[in-house]
């Protein structure tokens, strides 16, 4: 018997195995690449059509090699062709094709000449500054401009000394304007590379010249960027521009200098600012979480002028923490309303771990100005303070009593929830039942465990009056379960007729499937004939909102029909099986059509299952004999689809998919796939159809995926 | 974890709030009253003076949200086509009660404008990120539709000019001011679900779309429909009228376009919101019975399904960690494996993705200078995960990323597919 191999030798072997399946998958995609390629490169030198050397290009941006190059070179000055020729010379990996588009550069004119600079960008070929260097000297500003950005896409520092020495003698502004952006782009590089001296002496020039505010925007912010600490003198003097850009770039840099003396120093200026920009400088502060100065902050949160307030309460709900509480709290009893409600807000979502705490010994010792929004926070911040807030019950004001109410609503746990059931029913005060019915609606849903609080819930409606029974066998329908279900069920059955009232009625309610059985027996068996009704159109209810397979839901049709006589309950089983279409649900149906009082129903619902079911799931001549329609002869004229000016004729299509009954069965579910697009997106879209039906002319409009069924002329 | 839909009790649904009635979680709106004139009018220094690029259905759209916000003032549509810029000079100078609203064929006269604080960019997909650039670098802000780009390198151009400019950028990622899916992503984002396993995205159909070279037919006046603006960075075809749907021509670029583009620029951004905006995923699996696998550095996996959703409307998306989940779509409802999720919160239930809080959000910014949700950094690694996905799908095989050096790691057709040349004379 062999030695077991080791871990390792496995999975060396299986490593080894891998590369190798790998290496091979890999070679024979090369190979594959390489029998593709001359396929394409025969296309060019053939006389096929531009169409088919358009698509050659294109390929040849993936199979390409060096060998097609050549080809591909032929192309560039074709008008049609070239900017074909330049998506796979822009892929071609190595020196071939960058020689290929340096050649054109230096022979092509205009446009052309232009593409060949931009892709000579892309590829950031060094060996193409001479050419680049001509061209930017081109009396064509275009041309020189596009040489301009191109230089500053290659980047380095021959690149950057001939946009430096083009910039003095350059006069037309769009092609000043490209050397800037030359310059920039290959400052940006130089940062990024920690040439932090040489960038800025780039950035420095630009910013320096006669440009474009945008242009003297992006350097400043690379000025202030590639001085980093020593840029704060510089971002300082941003802010305070007069010049509307450069404010704004200075609050985009604010953002992206990283440091504490950046904070102090931007605190500085709240009181140097105008307070717009101060409240401006604020919300940029605050998006700089980890250091954003508090006090400062807090400071602006307590000045009189309401704009530099809003900006600071705000920032304080998003890096505020337990030490803004105070400020904040004052802020949140303000007679400002805006004001007063942003700090709510804030407090309600402040950070830190000595918030809640803090909030509970506040409330314990609050009056009755602070009560409500302490409460009011408990609530929101779901903070466990069931003792802090039980006193408050007792307060004379309806206002705080009901606010606290709302807090335990909130926060009340499993164990604690017999407090609620107590208030909601029986308050002490007949004013606060609502509230207290409402607290405890909330609480109860919010249970993990569902049971033990329905248990909770059904022993109360014993020793309940019959308004508060009832509220609870609504709040036990929300919480639903095993015994909230069987509860209902119970008092359906009671003798009273207000609880057999809202117990049907809720049941027909329930929040999944399980009310099933219950109503079906209640449809038999309920002490009033109308709430057999009731049970039953919630049984049906249930069959049409729930998600389960077809053949349940057919069977529950079924099983509603057989257990009344009533047409209308019957066509409601129609409609149920109208909406999920299924093979078993238009048997039924069709079964149903038999019956003189559904014909004309199930003929429509057929239909409809029918045209749902879409394409060859249902032969249309064979339904239309089973549910005992005429047939029709019926002519499409015109069809069209979309909406305001953007219509598609899609006569083609519809008469395809008409044949001698009424309805027109769509190969797919939807129009968009029926009509090849989406004509008009984000639009509600019409089918508008021009028909004959046994030579009489028609018309008729559909909604976006509605059924196709035509009506008689 | 199940994938079947199960039963969705009422409790477990958000409670209904009104849209207007702001939320726990909707970011407050603060136009200070100092702003505000003697009748509600904003000022004229809080105004933001906006234009419109390429507005078509969808812009349309947009452009009402803007028109919403009392501190927008629209003054001019630049478009293609003719029709259209006369449609939207009608929208906007009746809302203003006006005849102000200029008609622009070329967007580039439009960025020339000083007056122009912000521009929406409501362009097909092909323009979008080329369209971006442009108004970066006249200084403009800008709400531009998605998807925002057509493969990874414009993604990573895009973010790094946006910071480099200074520009306020929002990916017209509506979803991220949606309360709902807002509070879906602070649960998995937070660790109330736990660690966090999986996230879900529907990709809304996988298949890859060229628009190639059709039949020419005769290319209209210039005036009426501007073709070669149309084609923009497209390589260059003639005129055939079937390529004007602009929603879907140059879908990704490339021969890759399209694939899970469409919808995962909308649900794969908020499973990057659920993970913290973290790096996307450094591993995408072939597709496999209609989903595919990436997985991101820590293992977290990222699934595009098509199938197996609890019905919650379109785009949905859904986050599964060791001890929770939770699935939300644009019904405005969210589902969750415990009420106890919920802790008791109110949570706006906005149904049928509205734009109007992005737009505010976007608004907000220019004023601030603060990043909004679906900023450029966001957008930017949200796109690189789709378009990391479509390479999948179009090699068919797996394909490994390098978040540093932002290459597919020895794989060379996949690190061609990075990127696509512009046709003359645009340029990222």
């Amino acid at each position: 018997m062999s030695q077991p191999q080791s871990y390792q030798v496995i999975v060396t072997r299986i490593t080894t195995i891998l590369l190798l399946i790998a290496s091979s998958v890999c070679a024979a995609e090369t190979a594959r690449a390489m029998d593709k390629e001359a396929e394409l490169l025969a296309v060019l030198k053939s006389d096929a059509s531009p169409a088919e050397k358009a698509l050659a290009c294109k390929n040849l941006a993936i199979y390409g090699s060096e060998a097609a190059v050549v080809e591909l070179a032929k192309l560039l000055p074709d008008e049609q062709l070239s900017s074909w020729a330049r998506i796979a010379l822009e892929a071609i990996p190595g020196s071939a094709a960058n020689a290929a588009l340096r050649d054109a550069a230096d022979k092509l004119q205009g446009k052309l000449l232009i593409g060949m600079i931009n892709s000579l960008g892309v590829r950031r070929d060094a060996e193409a500054l001479p050419v680049l260097k001509k061209r930017l000297q081109d009396v064509d500003h275009e041309v020189a401009s596009a040489a301009a950005i191109a230089l500053g896409k290659v980047g380095g520092q021959q690149a950057a000394a001939l946009l430096v020495a083009a910039l003095p003698v350059a006069t037309e502004p769009h092609v000043r304007s490209a050397i800037a952006q030359g310059c920039v782009l290959c400052a940006e590089r130089m940062l990024a590379d920690g040439q932090h001296a040489e960038s800025a002496i780039l950035y420095d020039l630009v910013r320096g010249a006669d440009m474009p505010m945008q242009r003297r925007v992006e350097a400043t912010r690379g000025a202030i960027l590639a001085r980093q600490q020593k840029g704060i003198p510089l971002l300082i003097e941003t802010l305070h521009s007069p010049e509307r850009k450069l404010f704004q770039i200075g609050l985009a840099t604010a953002r992206e200098l990283s440091g504490n003396d950046v904070d102090q120093a931007l605190a500085d200026q709240l009181d140097k600012l105008p307070s717009e920009r101060a409240a401006l400088l604020i919300t940029a502060m605050a998006d700089r979480p980890d250091s954003a100065p508090m006090a400062a902050i807090m400071k602006a949160a307590q000045t009189d002028d309401k704009t530099l307030r809003l900006a600071a309460v705000d920032a304080l709900r998003r890096v505020g923490n337990e030490t803004c509480l105070p400020v904040l709290m004052q802020t949140a009893l303000d007679s400002d309303t805006d004001v007063a409600t942003l700090a709510r807000q804030s407090l309600a979502e402040l950070s830190g771990d000595g918030v809640d705490v803090q909030i509970v010994k506040l409330l314990a010792a609050a009056d009755d100005q602070s009560s409500p929004v302490l409460l009011e926070l408990v609530g929101r911040r779901r903070i466990e303070a069931v003792a802090e807030v039980l006193p408050w019950l007792e307060n004379e004001n309806s206002a705080i009593r009901h606010a606290a109410l709302k807090a335990l609503g909130e926060t009340v746990t499993l164990q604690r929830l017999s407090l609620l059931i107590e208030q909601a029913v029986s308050p002490k005060q007949p004013e606060d039942a609502t509230a207290a019915q409402q607290a405890l609606k909330v609480a109860s849903v919010r249970m993990p465990d569902r049971e033990a609080c329905a248990e909770q819930l059904s022993q109360a409606i014993d020793r309940s009056s019959v308004a508060a029974k009832v509220t609870l066998l609504e709040i036990l329908s929300e919480v639903g379960g095993v015994l909230a279900l069987k509860t209902l069920d119970k008092a359906a059955r009671n003798s009273d007729d207000a609880l057999q009232d809202a117990a049907s009625r809720l049941l027909g309610k329930w929040n999944n499937v399980d009310a099933a059985p219950v109503l079906l027996d209640l449809a038999k068996t309920a002490p009033a004939d109308k709430y057999r009704v009731r049970a039953l159109r919630g049984y049906l209810g249930l069959a049409r909102k729930f998600a389960m397979p077809e053949a349940d839901r057919v069977q529950m049709c079924r099983s509603a029909i057989d257990a009344t006589g009533r047409v209308a309950e019957h066509k409601l089983a129609l409609e149920v099986l109208k909406l999920h279409p299924s093979p078993e649900g238009l048997q039924l149906v069709v079964m149903l059509s038999k019956t003189p009082e559904l014909k004309s129903d199930a003929s429509a619902a057929a239909l409809a299952i029918a045209q749902k079911m879409g394409g060859d799931s249902v032969n249309a001549n064979e339904l239309i004999r089973a549910i005992g329609l005429d047939t029709i002869k019926l002519e499409i004229l015109k069809a069209e689809y979309g909406a305001g000016a953007a219509m598609k004729d899609v006569t083609e299509v519809v008469k395809k998919q008409a044949s001698n009954v009424p309805l027109i069965a769509l190969n797919a579910g939807d129009y968009n796939s029926s009509f090849g697009g989406d004509p008009a997106p984000g639009v509600v879209k019409q089918l508008k159809i021009q028909y004959r039906i046994n030579n009489k002319a028609g018309e008729a409009t559909f909604a976006e995926n509605a059924m196709i069924l035509l009506p008689m002329p | 974890m199940r994938n079947q839909a199960p039963e969705v009790p009422r409790r477990r649904f958000l409670k209904t709030m009104a849209a207007t009635a702001g939320s726990t979680i909707l970011a407050p709106t603060i136009i200070p009253s100092s702003a505000l004139g003697r009748n509600g009018a904003v000022a004229p220094s809080e105004r933001i003076v906006v234009g419109g690029i390429g507005i078509g259905n969808r812009g349309t759209y947009d452009l009402g949200c803007f028109l919403q916000q009392p501190d927008v003032q629209f003054v001019a549509v630049a478009d293609i086509k003719e029709k259209r810029r006369v449609e939207v000079k009608k929208i906007v100078d009746a809302h203003h009660g006006n005849a102000d609203c200029a008609m622009i064929r070329d967007f580039r006269e439009l960025l020339d404008r000083n007056d122009i604080d912000a521009v929406l960019i409501a362009t097909g997909p092909n323009w979008h990120a080329t369209a971006a650039m442009a108004a970066a670098a006249a200084g403009k802000d800008m709400y531009c539709e998605k998807p925002v780009t057509k493969n990874i390198d414009q993604s990573l151009i895009l973010a790094e000019t946006m910071r480099r400019t200074g520009r306020v950028f929002q990916a017209g990622t509506q979803r991220r001011n949606l309360p709902h899916f807002a509070f879906a992503c602070e649960l998995a984002r937070t660790g109330k679900l736990g660690q966090l396993k999986r996230v879900y995205a529907h990709p809304a159909g996988m298949q890859a779309m060229m628009s190639g070279w059709l039949v020419p037919e005769t290319e209209p006046d210039k005036n009426v429909v501007d073709w070669d603006m149309y084609l923009g960075p497209a390589a260059w075809r003639p005129f055939n009228s079937q390529l004007l749907d602009g929603f879907n021509f140059e879908k990704g670029g490339g021969l890759v376009g399209g694939g899970v583009l469409e919808w995962g620029s909308h649900c794969v951004d908020l499973c990057q919101w659920a993970v913290g905006d973290c790096p996307p995923p450094v591993q995408y699996d072939a597709p496999k019975d209609g989903q595919l696998v990436a997985r991101y550095a820590n293992g977290t996996e990222l699934i595009f399904r098509e199938t197996g959703w609890i019905p919650l409307g379109s785009c949905p998306v859904r986050f599964e960690g060791e001890t929770g989940w939770v699935e939300a779509g644009d019904s405005g409802k969210i589902v969750l494996s415990s009420p106890a999720l919920l802790a008791g919160r109110d949570v706006a239930e906005i149904g049928g993705y509205p734009a109007t809080f992005h737009v505010r959000d976007f608004l907000d910014c220019v004023k601030t200078r603060s990043q909004p949700k679906g900023n450029a950094d966001a957008a930017c690694n949200a796109h690189i995960a789709c378009h990391a996905a479509n390479i999948a799908l179009h090699l068919g095989r797996q394909v490994n990323f390098d978040n540093q050096t932002h290459s597919f790691i020895n794989d060379e057709p996949a690190n061609r597919l990075r990127s696509e040349a512009l046709r003359e004379p645009w340029r990222m």
